[in-house]
């Protein structure tokens, strides 16, 4: 009996040894030869770009998606030892957070320099913008005249009480338009516009701009506040849902769409530097840029390729005009100022 | 005292527990310190906006659901084991599986069904006119309806355990005193299998303000989804070491008074029970009317939405979402949690024993120690394994090593659940006849107390295998690259909107856990 039992003891003790040096190794060599990824943008909106640079270049990818903040802190907690060659995100504060740790490595890319206007990436292309997208207005049109708003601060109007969803204040979109807004504006502006924002929205914060599109087209919202390519992709799955796009703050004097970028940087300890080169010519070439376009309705950065034509043209409207980089150092005040108004 | 103390560190047990404790307390320490580290202002500010309304609404819902918990959980449990009606073997097994069940799929599916536009939404509106309002699962209700119907199974099995393994006896002595039937289950049953229930009743709390995939898709403002919202909003971590800290110290709090329910109560079973319970017959009403009950918990806890969950599936296999990388999310899967739970009953084994053989001040403070981990909500216990890895044993960051100390860390309590009662259950004399007769401690580990607690020992390898399986926030944050699980996939998708697409990853999930249920209630087990 003892003797069985020992024995046993002896098999499962083995088994757990295996087992633990599995879980060591596991991991550890999947990646050893791969260009890594890591990505805040949504996987099915990414790896399509890079499946095609794969098969293109031969070099392997692996991509890690989470979200963008989560992935900036995870770079942080990793230092030196992080196995990512490659950043991408849907926020350009969140990249120029990055290069103020030092995380990401400066390029010098020729490719880059000619295809991406300057003022959508950073002096030293230690990060790259790839493709814009605007914060704007979603309404539905059987419950919205398209005259009856004219501004994104409009939304806090009383007269919107309980028919306005917004982002949760975790959003990077919603803090990014905030930050505009409270650069063109002032805090009590725009202290004002929160206020009101909260009051009218009441329990419609929604975590995903896609949320916000879909309650707008039930109805059970009349305006939303989201990423301009969720409307196109709901009304490319759906052509009959009853909603359209507002370019806000056209009118004379106003400050214009609130722009964004995606971006990609490489990253301060990157193993394999000149795959993550080979990959952000790929992504600002003309090719490269046509499947932000195509794929995921956003507006191409390259001068040279076109934006969906379903899309409002982008000469017709003006954008906001404070920088991109300055999104970062806005941060942290705007993060603030969103807490004292105790939005969700 | 000191003496004691002497006596003992010279076991090497002791030295065992007191090191896995100090491995499970480590990520709160570093939580505590991060968040008294921080600015003042941090607190100020936290406290003027968000603090009073999601410290209540954390404690409300934790409330409402162990309330109905312990209704649904405890009369299924009475139901199956003191009646006989047909059928009863398939629902007593049938009533586990809402265990298998991501509780964020339980969420999508309903807030789907009841949302405006869906199948539900339109009937309502059919029959109660265009005005009438559908009942809102974002709603306080909904919510604890949700998380009640995902949850009730830890009370089931718990009191169910306990049912079986009772002494009729004491409840036969009440009837022939004279006491009603339904003051004897008040008066003898209920305290008599006292523990188990409010073990059970620990969890759900634990489980509800722990929850982070249900409550975001539900919207409802608990102070882990704020602790989550601060994480990925923010840069910087002190408020979200806060926030945390006092969700920490409210489990603990929760902790201590189920300790206090618990006190003095001792129950020892010298054989396995003195009678075997007599499972009254019931007529064809009542058959009828325990089936109708039986079937409508498991139907809205389990049935529909795993119909759903094919439905899609279909079609999502019909647009090619399958593909051979399924195989290796399955294997990850699966390698993880058998991993995560088979290590957690190693870690916890002699920290529940000698809590409940030798309750020093010491050891049960060690227990209660390893408790503070399950509060600690997912993002943040992955924080601090990270920030912990880094620093101390960096060759193990990138392998999945982490990802298991993380999970052990985070659900060892529910194995401690199981096995702590499951130990306390066992007389202490028959160890020790053991050593009169000659065995070693060795021996009579192996030879009287393991075989003794097998039951214990199953249920808590079994809950925490399957609460890996489910588990999301610290995979997110920990998983090697090119290492994604199921769970991992049902969130890119699901968070996407393609629900879809998430479905046949959801339903993989729920067919990997069935035969581990399986396991926990096959007839095996509990004769033991």
């Amino acid at each position: 009996m003892l003797h069985m039992i020992h024995r046993r003891l002896r098999w499962l003790f083995v088994l757990m040894m295996i087992s633990g040096c599995l879980a060591i190794t596991e991991g550890h060599t999947e990646a050893a030869d791969s260009l890594v990824v890591y990505s805040g943008r949504a996987e099915r909106l990414i790896k399509p770009v890079l499946d095609d640079f794969q098969t293109k270049t031969g070099i392997q990818v692996e991509l890690l998606s989470s979200g963008t903040t989560e992935l900036v802190n995870r770079l942080k907690a990793e230092g030196e030892r992080s196995p990512a060659d490659v950043l991408i995100t849907n926020d350009a504060g969140s990249l120029e957070y990055a290069r103020e740790l030092n995380l990401l490595r400066p390029l010098s890319l020729r490719e880059v320099d000619q295809a991406i206007p300057s003022q959508f990436r950073a002096p030293d292309n230690s990060w790259i913008g790839l493709s814009g997208r605007f914060w704007i207005l979603v309404y539905n049109t059987q419950q919205v005249k398209p005259d009856q708003i004219k501004s994104l601060l409009d939304l806090a109007d009383p007269r919107w009480k309980g028919k306005i969803a917004i982002p949760n204040a975790g959003s990077e979109y919603l803090q990014a338009g905030v930050s505009v807004i409270k650069a063109t504006n002032g805090d009590e502006r725009t202290k004002q516009f929160l206020t009101g924002l909260k009051a009218n929205a009441g329990t419609q914060v929604y975590q995903k701009s896609s949320q916000i599109v879909e309650a707008v087209a039930k109805g059970q919202a009349a305006i939303g506040i989201v990423n301009h390519y969720y409307i196109y992709r709901h009304l490319a799955a759906q052509p009959t849902a009853p909603i359209a796009a507002l370019m806000p703050d056209q009118q004379e004097g106003g400050m214009g769409a609130i722009m964004n970028v995606a971006g990609i940087g490489v990253t301060r300890h990157a193993h394999h530097v000149e795959s993550a080169k080979a990959l952000v010519e790929f992504l600002v070439a003309q090719a490269g840029q046509r499947f932000f376009a195509e794929l995921n309705k956003e507006y191409p950065l390259h001068p040279d390729v076109h934006a969906d034509p379903a899309l409002v043209a982008r000469a017709s409207f003006r954008a906001a005009v404070v920088p991109l980089a300055r999104l970062a150092e806005l941060r942290e005040p705007t993060l603030t100022l969103i807490e004292q108004v105790g939005l969700r | 005292m000191v003496t004691t103390l002497r006596r003992s560190l010279s076991s090497p047990l002791q030295w065992i527990t007191l090191a896995t404790t100090a491995l499970l307390v480590s990520p709160v320490a570093y939580i505590t310190f991060l968040a008294f580290h921080g600015n003042a202002a941090v607190w100020r500010r936290l406290w003027t906006t968000r603090l009073p309304e999601l410290l209540w609404n954390t404690v409300a819902l934790a409330m409402s659901v162990s309330a109905l918990t312990f209704v649904v959980g405890f009369s299924l449990a009475w139901l199956v084991v003191r009646y006989e009606f047909p059928g009863r073997r398939i629902w007593e097994w049938a009533l586990v599986l809402p265990l298998a069940m991501p509780t964020y799929v339980l969420a999508y599916v309903y807030a789907h069904l009841f949302g405006m536009g869906g199948p539900v939404d339109q009937w309502w509106h059919s029959v109660f006119g265009p005005d009438a309002r559908t009942p809102a699962p974002q709603s306080f209700t909904g919510v604890s309806i949700i998380m009640a119907l995902d949850t009730f199974p830890f009370v089931y099995l718990l009191a169910r355990g306990a049912l079986l393994t009772l002494n009729v006896s004491y409840e036969e002595v009440a009837r022939v005193c004279g006491v009603p039937p339904w003051q004897t289950v008040w008066r003898v049953t209920l305290p008599l299998i006292r523990p188990a229930v409010v073990a059970g009743l620990a969890l759900v709390v634990l489980y509800v303000i722990s929850d982070f995939g249900a409550i975001s898709l539900l919207r409802y403002q608990t102070l882990t989804y704020a602790v989550y919202q601060q994480m990925t909003g923010r840069y910087d971590q002190t408020a979200a070491g806060i926030l945390s800290v006092l969700l920490v110290v409210m489990a603990l709090l929760f902790l201590v008074m189920e300790r206090w329910f618990r006190r003095r109560s001792r129950f020892y079973q010298t054989s396995g029970r003195y009678k075997t319970i007599q499972r009254r017959h019931c007529g064809p009403v009542g058959a009828w009317a325990i089936t109708g009950l039986a079937t409508l918990v498991c139907g809205i806890a389990f049935g529909l939405p795993a119909a759903m969950l094919l439905y899609w599936s279909v079609a999502a296999v019909d647009q090619g979402a399958l593909d051979t990388r399924f195989i290796g999310f399955v294997w990850n899967s699966a390698f993880l949690s058998c991993m995560a739970a088979s290590c957690a009953i190693v870690v916890g084994l002699p920290l529940a024993y000698l809590a409940s053989r030798r309750p020093t001040r010491l050891n049960l403070a060690c227990l209660q120690a390893a408790y503070a981990g399950y509060a600690l909500p997912g993002p943040v216990a992955a924080l601090a394994v990270l920030a912990l890895f880094t620093a101390f044993v960096p060759f193990l960051y990138g392998s999945v090593v982490i990802l298991i100390v993380a999970y052990v860390i985070h659900f060892l309590p529910a194995g401690l659940q199981s096995l702590e009662p499951a130990i306390q259950q066992v007389t202490p004399n028959l160890e020790e006849a053991g050593r009169t007769l000659g065995l070693r401690t060795r021996e009579t580990l192996w030879l009287i107390t393991l075989p003794l607690i097998r039951n214990g020992f199953v249920a808590g390898w079994v809950l925490m295998f399957l609460q890996t399986m489910k588990e999301l926030p610290a995979t997110l944050l920990l998983r090697p690259v090119g290492f994604d699980t199921l769970a991992i996939r049902v969130w890119l998708e699901a968070s996407e909107e393609y629900y879809q697409l998430a479905a046949p990853s959801a339903l993989l999930i729920v067919v990997l856990s069935l035969p581990a249920l399986l396991l926990l209630v096959s007839r095996d087990w509990r004769t033991a």
